[in-house]
């Protein structure tokens, strides 16, 4: 009853801290205000806030946009290793899995990063260690100059089998076999009992958040049919390998008109159409629904994982949207064009 | 068949009558044990997940312990009412 095994259930310390935490970040009120900030009072005020420790370590070694960035990746490691750290037995487990998501963002930049070239010094400035796989490690395997060097370097880790068969050449097969690898762990690292079938929902409506990404992209690049199928993730929510195979062949303006019969489409209604200008609209509104619903299920079941799923995605959300406006204050942008770029 | 063998002395009966009472003062402490006995278990039981997550509230802000304690103590009172009823039984 009280174990499984996986440990015991120790929900109410981790959730009651994790909700502590998520009521210091940055209130989505604030961010406008930062749209009138030049970047040096933008480094100001992150480095007065939960950010101090990180800007305060790091404002010898770099300044300016540089500075705002090292910053924002060193508190996102931090804060997703304290979780770690404060969470015992089950929730351990499952954040553990849950932010492999990071290893899999790291090795796809330190392969992206050898594929095109990047000196080995800006690739390791590109890791964000917040997964299992340590920065040092990373730093080290991002400095290694070859290819098998590298796949020898993840010899004993989950992520071999998926990047074993790589010979060098186009990313997008590595990629998705690691996306992949990614999702069928963490589907299957959670269990069968009442709170967990929710966990699963939340982990399967990411799934298909995600495929309804790339199959907008996609589609809008007219690529072929056998290649999408092949960069979708099976195991959603809503769109099931059955609706996958469906969408996929439809021609675009079907495609656009078949959303309607999802619950995605209240998200989309207003920012697709059969000659939509851009997908940003697209991918902001997703992100958008992905923060409400995260939300919304981690009142179903508050002493589960839901909260602490909904505090990663948050805090993640908060350092992009802090990246944005920086980057887009640093580039000049208006303030039009980094306010739809914000997901709040 | 219902015949007895032999016949029960007075005191005897005195003497069982006794031992009844001392059995029911028995039974009546075993009563009141149990009620704070069982209250108490309950009580920690429900403590157990208000005190951790009170300790993870105020690991983050401090000023949430006056809160915390008092929400940790709330399920406190089903002792007292144990606690209660055992006083009923022993000196009632």
């Amino acid at each position: 009853m009280f174990f499984n095994r996986r440990g015991s259930k120790k929900y109410a310390y981790i959730t009651a801290r994790v909700r502590g935490m998520k009521s210091k970040l940055i209130q989505r009120e604030v961010f406008p205000k930062m749209m009138n900030m030049d970047l040096a009072e933008i480094t100001r005020f992150i480095g007065e806030s939960e950010y101090k420790q990180d800007v305060d370590e790091l404002a010898q070694k770099y300044s300016g946009i540089d500075l705002v960035e090292h910053a924002l990746n060193q508190n996102l490691a931090r804060t997703y290793r304290k979780l770690l750290r404060i969470s015992q037995d089950e929730p351990n487990y499952l954040i553990t899995e849950y932010l492999r998501h990071w290893d899999i963002w790291n090795i796809k930049t330190i392969l992206r990063g050898k594929y095109y070239g990047a000196p080995p010094e800006e690739v390791q400035e590109a890791v964000v260690a917040a997964g299992q796989l340590g920065y040092r490690q990373l730093i080290s395997i991002a400095g290694m100059e070859s290819i098998d060097d590298i796949k020898v370097a993840f010899e004993n880790t989950p992520y071999h089998s998926a990047i074993s068969d790589y010979q060098g050449g186009m990313l997008s097969t590595v990629e998705n076999n690691l996306d992949k690898l990614y999702y069928s762990r963490l589907l299957s690292s959670v269990g069968k009992s009442k709170g967990e079938m929710l966990s699963l929902k939340f982990i399967r409506t990411e799934i298909d958040l995600k495929n309804l990404k790339t199959l907008f992209r996609t589609k809008n690049a007219d690529l072929p049919r056998d290649e999408i199928m092949e960069l979708l993730i099976p195991g959603g929510a809503e769109l099931k390998d059955g609706d996958l195979r469906r969408l996929v062949s439809l021609s675009w303006q079907d495609f656009i008109k078949s959303m309607e019969d999802y619950s995605y489409w209240s998200a989309l209604s207003e920012v697709i159409s059969e000659d939509m200008p851009s997908l940003m609209g697209m991918e902001a509104e997703l992100d958008k629904y992905a923060m409400k619903y995260s939300s919304e299920v981690s009142h179903y079941y508050p002493l589960s994982i839901l909260p602490i799923f909904d505090y990663i995605i948050r805090k993640n959300n908060e350092i992009n949207n802090l990246r944005t406006i920086a980057r887009g204050k640093e580039s000049a942008l208006s303030d039009d064009i980094i306010k739809k770029h914000l997901v709040m | 068949m219902l015949e007895v063998a032999g016949t029960i002395e007075p005191s005897s009966i005195e003497l069982l009558k006794d031992v009844a009472v001392e059995n029911n003062r028995g039974l009546v402490a075993i009563g009141a044990g149990l009620a704070v006995g069982l209250a108490g278990i309950g009580s920690g039981i429900a403590e157990k997940d208000i005190g951790a997550a009170a300790v993870g509230a105020f690991a983050e802000r401090e000023e949430l312990f006056g809160k915390g304690l008092i929400m940790t103590v709330i399920p406190e009172t089903i002792v007292i009412f144990g606690l209660v009823v055992a006083i009923l039984l022993l000196f009632l």
